[in-house]
């Protein structure tokens, strides 16, 4: 059984079929990237893996578990980090804070010892906070981390979700177009970053329109289109596939 | 860390800077609080509890000794809201319903089966938390608008129970000689000893409240507050979060019933309706919400304001409703917060000009 494996999942929304029999296995250890013209179920995919909607038929393994019906945190529980399309920042806590909170289920505390403060809840809050940081470091955001994560321009909050999705150390990240609205520079240090990610043991998921990056970075991708899966394999074999160009390309060659 | 606030500063500004001085040495600075947490303890806190210490010892009148009394029992319920509405973000318009249940429960251990007041006291805590468990694991499943109508319904329901249930409770009448609070022997019996030990009490839970705030649960309330979405996907159990922010808010309001009816010495079924939990309410809004002195400012504010205007009698609401309107549009984000913005902006305004020049260099 292969690391994520998603079966034949369906998906209505108010009669619309967003999903139609999807099935998608990721394997451990590497990127997929998953694109689609807009509105082909790809974030509404995401939504189902992270357990955040519940899928009309069809089953979703995580490491040989049923996650279908699990709650969003037990999935989280067992692994499974993501980020949204929008973003979805605490911007009323700091930077580091927003990290810190990513940490929150390798924190053993209850609430009674850390409204008492009790000495074993200072010294993992200290390491909590000297991870964080680093995280921020390796993500360059070391230098604002006590700044509130509102305050952080569009791209610095994409990247802090990232972290903190990567905060809770997770084995298979989902990432829901990290480079929107990110420049040309922005961009290049986000692929580095994915890369150095994935040769850290991480698998990762990743939704994107910019097609440079994804057939860059991806080692597979699958195609959605109508919310149906229409190409899979490596990126060479998707861009030539002449359904991918008719379908998501309209015709247009794929420009690595 | 003043230029963490984004707040901009305006020529109008200068406006309130007198009143505002004045102001912001007795209210405390609320704002960024728990973005400080390294500083468990500041110099400020010490200058506060300093005056908090002196000031019935320099004002010796016995109507601000019971004023202040009342006003650090409402801290206490507004300290425990502000957990569960300004830093979980949920709705409760039933928190008077847990003052309610501490004050019964200390009235009918005290006084029928002859605990003593401190055993009385923690159990009223006790009881409450156990209650607020019972009827938050249901209702904080709702959302918003439907919270807030739930929790309003359970309030209404408390009070009939209170009013109805004759033998356990004495009806609309009431329970009558709780006795003084007294510990080991020392009886708090008069409203200068009863200052003390209400705002012991209150700094108690404040420096509980304090390190819940700077930890993990602190950032899970937060992350509640903001988005459930993004909580749930870092691991957070929503559910659970909220109904611990609405454990331990019953818990303080039991704290406050307690005491209520110690000073009190009577169980009286008005004194905790609607009206007290729209009270308590406005504490945290217009104390400032998402800190942890706002809410303490606004109840000392508010229980002036009520005592004051009591000798108003039939102009009392008007004024007050009128008060209460100009005040939240001056300062929609609390008094407290939108102080403390102003005068710390206008305080380090020239220092981080200079610091920000030298950084661009």
């Amino acid at each position: 059984m292969s690391f994520l494996s998603v079966e034949e999942i369906i998906k209505n929304y108010d009669g619309v079929r967003a999903l139609n029999q999807v099935s998608l296995h990721v394997r451990k250890g590497i990127i997929k990237g998953l694109i689609g013209p807009n509105g082909a179920g790809k974030t509404t995919l995401f939504h189902l893996i992270s357990g955040m909607e519940r899928p009309a038929s069809g089953k979703i393994y995580f490491k040989g578990t049923d996650i279908t019906s699990m709650e969003p945190y037990e999935i989280s529980l067992l692994g499974v980090g993501r980020t949204f399309q929008t973003l979805q920042i605490w911007g009323n806590m700091t930077v580091v804070e927003n990290i810190m909170a990513g940490m929150h289920t390798r924190l053993k505390e209850g609430f009674l010892s850390c409204g008492l403060w009790l000495p074993w809840v200072k010294r993992t809050e200290k390491e909590a906070l000297k991870e964080a940081k680093e995280i921020l470091e390796f993500l360059g955001l070391l230098g604002r981390w006590k700044w509130l994560a509102s305050q952080l321009s569009f791209g610095q909050q994409k990247i802090l979700e990232m972290g903190r999705a990567l905060a809770m150390k997770p084995e298979l990240i989902l990432l829901d177009e990290p480079a929107a609205g990110l420049t040309a520079t922005e961009v290049r240090r986000l692929a580095e970053r994915i890369c150095q990610i994935r040769k850290e043991g991480v698998t990762i998921l990743v939704v994107e329109h910019h097609m440079g990056l994804v057939m860059e970075i991806a080692d597979e991708i699958a195609v959605l289109n109508n919310g149906e899966l229409i190409a899979e394999g490596t990126p060479d074999v998707v861009r030539r596939n002449p359904q991918v160009i008719e379908a998501y390309l309209k015709g247009a060659r794929v420009d690595a | 860390m003043v230029d963490t606030n984004q707040k901009e500063f305006r020529k109008r500004d200068l406006l309130y800077v007198v009143p505002l001085w004045l102001l912001s040495l007795i209210l405390p600075d609320p704002h960024l609080d728990h973005l400080r947490k390294e500083s468990r303890f500041r110099r400020r806190d010490l200058f506060y509890l300093g005056g908090l210490l002196l000031l019935p010892l320099m004002w010796p009148d016995t109507h601000l000794h019971h004023l202040m009394v009342l006003a650090g029992i409402n801290a206490i319920l507004a300290l425990g809201l502000s957990l569960f509405l300004g830093y979980a973000g949920q709705i409760s318009l039933g928190h008077a319903a847990f003052f309610g249940i501490g004050v019964y429960t200390t009235a009918i251990l005290t006084t029928r089966y002859g605990f003593p007041t401190f055993v009385a006291f923690w159990a009223s805590a006790l009881v409450s938390a156990a209650l607020a468990y019972l009827i938050g694991k249901p209702i904080l499943k709702l959302k918003g608008y439907f919270l807030a109508l739930a929790t309003l319904g359970f309030g209404e329901i408390f009070l009939v129970i209170v009013r109805e249930s004759h033998s356990l409770t004495g009806g609309v009448i009431g329970i009558f000689g709780i006795p003084w609070f007294s510990l080991a022997g020392f009886s708090f019996d008069t409203y200068l000893k009863q200052y003390y030990l209400t705002w012991g009490v209150l700094i108690g839970l404040l420096l509980f409240s304090k390190n819940l705030i700077r930890s993990k649960i602190g950032r899970a309330f937060l992350a509640v507050a903001t988005s459930e979405d993004a909580a749930s996907t870092v691991g957070i159990k929503v559910a659970q979060i909220k109904l611990g922010a609405f454990v331990i808010g019953a818990a303080f309001a039991g704290f406050a019933g307690s005491l209520f009816a110690c000073v009190m010495s009577t169980a009286n079924p008005e004194t905790f309706g609607l009206n007290l939990s729209v009270l308590i309410i406005m504490m945290v809004i217009l104390g400032g919400m998402g800190n942890l002195y706002g809410p303490i400012a606004g109840a000392i504010f508010l229980t002036w304001l009520v005592d004051i205007l009591g000798k108003y009698q039939e102009y009392s609401l008007p004024i007050y409703g009128l008060i209460l309107i100009l005040l939240l549009i001056s300062f929609p984000d609390g008094i407290g917060t939108r102080l403390n913005i102003r005068l710390i902006y206008l305080i380090s305004y020239f220092g981080r000009k200079k610091r920000r020049e030298k950084a661009e260099l």
